[in-house]
């Protein structure tokens, strides 16, 4: 009996030890982590959305019906709407950022995070020229956009598909908003 | 206390990864760019070395039962601050690495050397396996991933190196690496998991053959000895 006691003090007291050094950290790390992710997610929304400045969440009582759309946050000076949403790919799931104009229309994509077939479906996210091409000629197109208004990626007709299919759910979703 | 033994066990005889075959999972799985490679080789040197001051510090007051428990959470901790500080101040770096961080709580490199080493050496001998560990670590890592990349994607330094301006060095993964054939050609099968088990295989059978020659090697300069000392005599 006292042994176990003996364990459980001393574990018990090295657990305090990390959990305090833990939070001392946090507490000086908390303020830097925050301003990097919101600095990021800025940038990242005004890659798809250029001409806008500044943004603000959507509360998700809006959409809540919209189960593959994780957010929606509407540019401040009413250039549009950028469109978080997840959805499936070839290999597994796909988040991307859409941004959609005043006018409905697509103004550009960007994938956050995916897990492609490296060489295939991987060169939708990539920085390469093929990457790129991909990723923009979704420029300008609306909700009624299918693979072939597209320059898809050849090999990779799925994760092609998919995006294609989140793009057009991404702007009905904008537009039903109103 | 030997740091020569020891820097040639954590390089060579006794490498992690090659001879002792711990903490494998994370060298195949990362190991497709000299960026991740290097990232992730310098984070578990950092953390290894950590780990295994604060173990051999606190070893007279772990009690045997429930050691493993109280590694975990030193371990833990580590890579929880390590975590933190780089995504509050190298955030390109954090991004690039992203996901490697948090793996390296379940790399049994790190427990297995505070099992096998710490547990019963002193604090100077127990950070010097951690930094000759870690670079043993880091150096397969290198080697696996300049292979990999090589021969999957036909390039050198991925992530670290850029010459699209002339060569600089990209310290947030940005960089696409010196190209040395087209990306067409490569063996695509290297960039993927399996490709991992294949240069890793390689890689082990080689090292086991240069170590079986060298013990060799030794005996036979050994017994030659004692036949020269014999005719002497």
């Amino acid at each position: 009996m006292n042994k176990i006691l003996k364990l459980t003090v001393v574990l018990f007291l090295i657990c305090a030890v990390v959990a305090a050094v833990l939070g001392g950290v946090n507490e000086v790390t908390k303020g830097p982590i925050e301003t990097q992710q919101r600095e990021k997610t800025e940038t990242a929304y005004k890659a798809v959305l250029p001409n806008a400045d500044s943004f603000t969440e959507l509360d998700r009582s809006s959409y809540a019906d919209l189960k593959t759309i994780d957010k929606i946050s509407a540019a401040d000076n009413g250039a549009g709407h950028v469109v978080e949403t997840t959805f499936s790919g070839a290999q597994g799931s796909i988040t991307m950022a859409v941004g959609v104009d005043e006018n409905y229309r697509c103004a550009g994509i960007s994938i956050i995070k995916h897990s492609e077939t490296s060489g295939l479906g991987e060169v939708a996210a990539s920085a390469s020229a093929r990457g790129e091409s991909f990723r923009s000629s979704f420029i300008g197109k609306d909700e009624s956009i299918s693979i072939n208004d597209i320059d898809a990626i050849t090999g990779a007709t799925i994760t092609s598909k998919a995006v294609t299919g989140a793009v057009a759910a991404s702007i009905e979703a904008v537009k039903a908003l109103g | 206390m030997n740091i020569k033994k020891q820097f040639s066990e954590g390089l060579v005889t006794n490498n992690p990864v090659l001879v002792q075959q711990i903490g494998m999972c994370a060298t195949m799985a990362i190991t497709t760019s000299l960026f991740n490679g290097l990232g992730m080789g310098l984070s578990v040197l950092i953390i290894l070395t950590c780990c295994n001051v604060v173990v051999s510090l606190i070893r007279k007051i772990i009690p045997e039962e429930i050691r493993l428990a109280i590694f975990v959470v030193v371990i833990a901790g580590f890579v929880t601050i390590v975590d933190l500080l780089l995504q509050a101040f190298i955030p390109a770096l954090s991004a690039a690495l992203g996901v490697f961080i948090p793996l390296i709580v379940v790399n049994c490199i790190i427990i297995g050397r505070a099992e096998a080493f710490c547990q019963k050496n002193t604090v100077g001998a127990s950070f010097f396996d951690g930094v000759f560990q870690g670079l043993g670590y880091t150096v397969v890592l290198l080697i696996m991933s300049i292979v990999r990349e090589l021969l999957g994607k036909g390039t050198f330094g991925g992530g670290l190196i850029d010459v699209s301006n002339g060569l600089r060095f990209t310290l947030d993964g940005s960089g696409a690496g010196i190209k040395i054939f087209s990306g067409e050609y490569g063996a695509k099968i290297l960039t993927m998991p399996f490709g991992g088990f294949l240069t890793l295989g390689v890689l082990i059978a080689a090292m086991q053959y240069a170590l079986k020659r060298s013990a060799k090697k030794k005996e036979l300069a050994a017994k030659a000895e004692a036949e020269k000392k014999e005719v002497t005599e």
